[in-house]
């Protein structure tokens, strides 16, 4: 393991959360990915002969498929380097009290147990790849909602698992998807009933802990007819000396007329790379909104996507991207419009500072037969220092006569006229810089429940430090 | 074009001298060409390139939705005049004030006005005629064919000719370009020197089967001013031939500049414009395409601001029907301060018509206090047309403001409903409504005598005359 004072050394001990726990993982596989590992991986997870053909067929597709590209700079990931499954504990915990104490520890320091105890309805922990803790409000399971670890989901409730999973998401849709559907370990299952409203948010933490772990969390949401949920995974990681690599694939089946809300706060340390696959199927009348905050990762490659399968479905994807120094986060969203009378809305808003570099690359596409589909897409990138770079790369492919786009950029740096009047009022330039950034990210914070509002901007003031001069 | 046109007889290409994909004769051939040395090492180090080189594929992000994969330039006839020693008719300085030569619509087109300081015209690959009004001649303007140039001013195109830095995904064809030229025209504005009228040039491709290679250099001095259209036409052909059509922009201090591509050709033709605009301190510059004809028309128009304070226009109108596809790259480099680009590009589409836009707007970190716009607009007329926008920004200063757009839409259907109330079909309104929406971009076009003859050529492609539905 390595101790805080290699990361004192390398200068990273201003990162906010930078605390480690030591851990003792129960069962770690070797460096590097071969059909040996995906095999032991399933057998460890006691799953069925077709899950472990899924993961070999997957293993395959990865080998097949180049890496992308496009995008970030992928050349300094070495996934030789990267174990690709580390489970902590033998068990699935069910209470607060068996937890080890080293995780509550780590999740005290991020103050979960008090929000835990107050408002958190059902918490999935993950700590390294697995769920250590998971629990349910009663209520819950009363109306009959699942909110499991993905592996208990797949045990559980075989026949729902297996009609869902990989359909959103096919494994061969990009190396990155691949790879997680080979390895993939930890993550939720989720099933809300036909007519149920979840009131409050279905939260899920997770934290990356042992170095140069990977982490390959897959969500499977199903919201049947008419249900309305919440669903917010939020993150933090230890800094860490080498490179760390995250890949997810989150899949979502909104049913007709459901509503349905996922929201990321994602703040690895900044030696992560993050290459997820966010995406969900909208059926008829339904609604879909996709709140992605990317502020911390080495890089991130992530673009939520909605495919409007069903008539009337909206699609809603609210992005906003914080790149400071050694940061590149390339994030923005897909709408697909496969249905008529389709609507979606893309708002993005990036920041860089530093040597930092945002870049918003979304796709927009209308097949012929979305008749009167509307689509907007909005991007704000704001720019804090001389050195600091943003990107614009949408795509925008329309087949469809009668539908209605609109895409729109702007960039611009925080206005002397803005920062001059806050500091002839007696704000110091730092704080005024501050305020200016907390109001152009505010369209995007307001739709955040009160704690995450209150952590975005906490973690906002604790980036603008030093930023100024 | 009418029938005048392929009634021109020209015999001056001699058959298939120069195959790209026979190097041993090809390189005979070009060394074979009366032309100075420096025009031919050009074309050999262009055809090398050109053989080393693959076919721009799908798989990059600049031809993403264009195919040309299988598009084999060597299957070709390379219109180059000269070839075997022999010079072309009619193709010494100063022979070819006649109109005799010249194809039926380019005179009607001539004759419609009289506004110009210099017109020149060629026919597949070869220069059938060239005037330059005296009095400019004497200011030291230069106006003539590139061959005639290399030999009486071989300094101008030492500094200008195929100096613009090229951008990968446009080499291929840039080296065929290179190596196949057939003839071009330079425009040498001196030094202070403002032409009056516009310099017009015509360039028609009358054979199938041929690839012509034809080069605008239009370089304007310090303080000097020009407006040139390069008009491009054709009969419909009933094969395949390919028009590779580079230009060259050069605007130096506080030089003024307007240059208008009007493509027309008929069915049958590939149009590629690869345009490369250098603007130098404070210079104006505007660029217009008006993408009409042919069945594929790809433009990839580069401007580079290199001088502080430097303004770049850039606009263009596209209207497809039938099968055609559109394809306009642009890129707004800005590498100084304060420089200001606006880019407005709009495009409407009807029956199965294609069209891409994809532009980019790079500010170096050099760039600060740049202003850059870009906006894309497409109207979609029918139910197959399909229409794709990439408005790309990739910016490395901090002092900027840079916005972007890009809309697919429709027609307004208050508008629709009113005109056809007023007794005008659905057809005619809809075009009518074309024309509201190419406005924008004709209002922004300086000279009267430009924008009507831009305004005549759309009337012509989309079957409306405003001129006639005000009258009645």
């Amino acid at each position: 393991m390595p101790r805080n004072e290699t990361i004192a050394e390398l200068g990273l001990d201003e990162y906010g959360y930078d605390f480690v726990t030591e851990d003792k993982p129960v069962f770690k596989s070797r460096k590097g990915l071969d059909e040996e590992i995906v095999r032991q991986i399933s057998a460890h997870k006691e799953e069925p002969a077709w899950m472990l053909e899924f993961r070999l067929k997957a293993l395959e597709i990865y080998e097949s498929k180049p890496m992308p590209e496009w995008g970030g700079d992928l050349d300094q990931l070495d996934l030789d380097e990267i174990y690709f499954y580390v489970r902590p504990q033998d068990r699935m915990q069910h209470s607060w009290e068996d937890v080890p104490d080293e995780i509550k520890d780590t999740f005290e320091k991020l103050g979960i147990p008090e929000a835990e105890r107050k408002v958190l309805a059902g918490v999935g922990a993950q700590y390294e790849s697995e769920m250590v803790y998971h629990s349910l409000k009663e209520e819950w399971e009363q109306q009959g909602v699942i909110f499991e670890s993905i592996e208990d989901g797949l045990k559980k409730y075989p026949d729902l698992f297996r009609e869902y999973f990989s359909t959103v998401v096919p494994t061969a849709d990009n190396k990155f998807a691949a790879l997680n559907s080979a390895v993939w370990s930890g993550g939720s299952f989720v099933y809300i009933p036909e007519g149920v409203k979840v009131e409050i948010p279905l939260q899920a933490y997770f934290r990356v802990n042992a170095e140069q772990m990977g982490q390959f969390e897959r969500t499977l949401i199903i919201a049947d007819e008419g249900s309305e949920a919440h669903y917010i995974e939020g993150c933090t990681a230890p800094v860490y000396t080498t490179d760390s690599f995250h890949s997810g694939v989150i899949e979502i089946v909104v049913k007709p007329n459901a509503r349905f809300r996922y929201t990321t706060i994602q703040n690895w340390s900044n030696n992560m790379y993050n290459l997820v696959t966010q995406r969900a199927l909208v059926e008829e009348g339904a609604y879909m909104e996709w709140l992605d905050g990317n502020l911390g990762s080495k890089l991130t490659m992530k673009y939520p996507s909605c495919f409007l399968v069903g008539e009337g479905a909206h699609g809603q994807i609210l992005s906003i991207a914080y790149a400071s120094d050694g940061q590149h986060q390339d994030t923005g969203g897909k709408v697909v419009h496969v249905a008529p009378n389709t609507t979606s809305q893309i708002t993005s808003k990036s920041i860089s500072k530093g040597d930092g570099r945002a870049s918003y690359r979304g796709l927009l596409k209308v097949y012929e037969g979305a008749t009167a589909a509307k689509s907007n897409v909005e991007c704000d990138a704001l720019l804090l220092s001389e050195t600091s770079r943003t990107d614009t790369y949408p795509y925008i492919e329309i087949d469809e006569e009668t539908a209605s786009i609109g895409h729109e950029a702007t960039v611009s740096k925080v206005g002397d006229e803005q920062l001059f009047y806050l500091t002839s009022r007696g704000i110091s330039q730092e704080e005024a810089m501050a305020m200016v950034v907390r109001g152009f990210i505010e369209p995007i914070a307001k739709q955040l429940p009160l704690e995450y509002a209150i952590e975005l901007n906490r973690l906002v003031e604790l980036e603008m430090e030093g930023s100024v001069g | 074009m009418g029938n005048g046109a392929t009634s021109v007889k020209i015999d001056a290409t001699a058959g298939g001298a120069v195959r790209v994909d026979d190097p041993e004769r090809a390189l005979a051939a070009i060394n074979g060409l009366n032309e100075p040395e420096t025009l031919r090492q050009a074309r050999r180090l262009a055809l090398e390139r050109f053989r080393k080189l693959p076919m721009p594929s799908r798989k990059s992000e600049e031809w993403r939705y264009t195919d040309i994969a299988n598009l084999r330039l060597e299957d070709f006839e390379p219109a180059i005049p000269g070839l075997d020693g022999d010079r072309p008719k009619g193709s010494e300085p100063g022979g070819l004030d006649e109109l005799e030569s010249v194809p039926e619509p380019v005179r009607e087109v001539l004759a419609r006005s009289r506004e110009r300081s210099g017109v020149w015209v060629q026919v597949d690959g070869v220069t059938v005629y060239h005037r330059l009004d005296d009095d400019l001649a004497e200011r030291g303007v230069v106006f003539a064919s590139i061959s005639t140039v290399a030999r009486e001013r071989p300094d101008l195109l030492e500094k200008y000719l195929f100096t613009s830095p090229i951008p990968e995904m446009e080499e291929k064809l840039w080296a065929a370009h290179v190596a196949l030229l057939s003839e071009g025209f330079v425009l040498h504005v001196p030094r202070g020197v403002r032409l009056p009228t516009p310099i017009h040039t015509f360039r028609c491709i009358t054979k199938p089967g041929t690839l012509v290679s034809t080069h605008s250099l239009v370089a304007v001095e310090e303080g000097g001013e020009a407006t040139c259209i390069d008009e491009f036409m054709s009969p419909d052909l009933p094969e395949t031939s390919i028009n590779l059509a580079g230009a060259e922009l050069f605007g130096g201090p506080e030089a003024t500049l307007h240059y208008i591509a009007l493509q027309r050709f008929g069915t049958g033709v590939k149009h590629f414009g690869l345009q490369h605009v250098t603007s130098q301190r404070d210079s104006r510059l505007a660029g217009v395409n008006i993408s009409l004809g042919g069945d594929l028309s790809r433009a990839d128009v580069t401007s580079h601001l290199e001088g502080s304070g430097s303004e770049s226009e850039m606009l263009a109108l596209w209207f497809g029907d039938r099968t055609q596809h559109f394809d306009h790259h642009t890129l707004q480099h800005h590498a100084a301060p304060s420089a200001h680009s606006d880019l407005l590009y709009k495009g409407a589409l009807t029956d199965s018509a294609h069209s891409v836009f994809r532009g980019l707007i790079r500010v170096e970190p050099e760039g600060q206090l740049t202003d850059a716009y870009q906006t894309n607009r497409n109207l979609i007329l029918s139910e197959k047309a399909s229409a794709r926008a990439l408005p790309n920004l990739e910016i490395k200063a901090d002092d900027v403001r840079c916005s972007h757009g890009a809309t697919v839409g429709q027609v307004d259907s208050n508008q629709l409903f009113y005109l056809m109330s007023r007794g005008l079909s659905r057809r005619q309104a809809e075009r009518l409504l074309v024309f509201g929406f190419f406005d924008e971009v004709l209002g922004r076009i300086p000279l009267e005598g430009v924008r009507d003859r831009i305004r005549e050529a759309i009337e012509t492609k989309i079957g409306i005359s405003t001129s006639s539905l005000t009258s009645a």
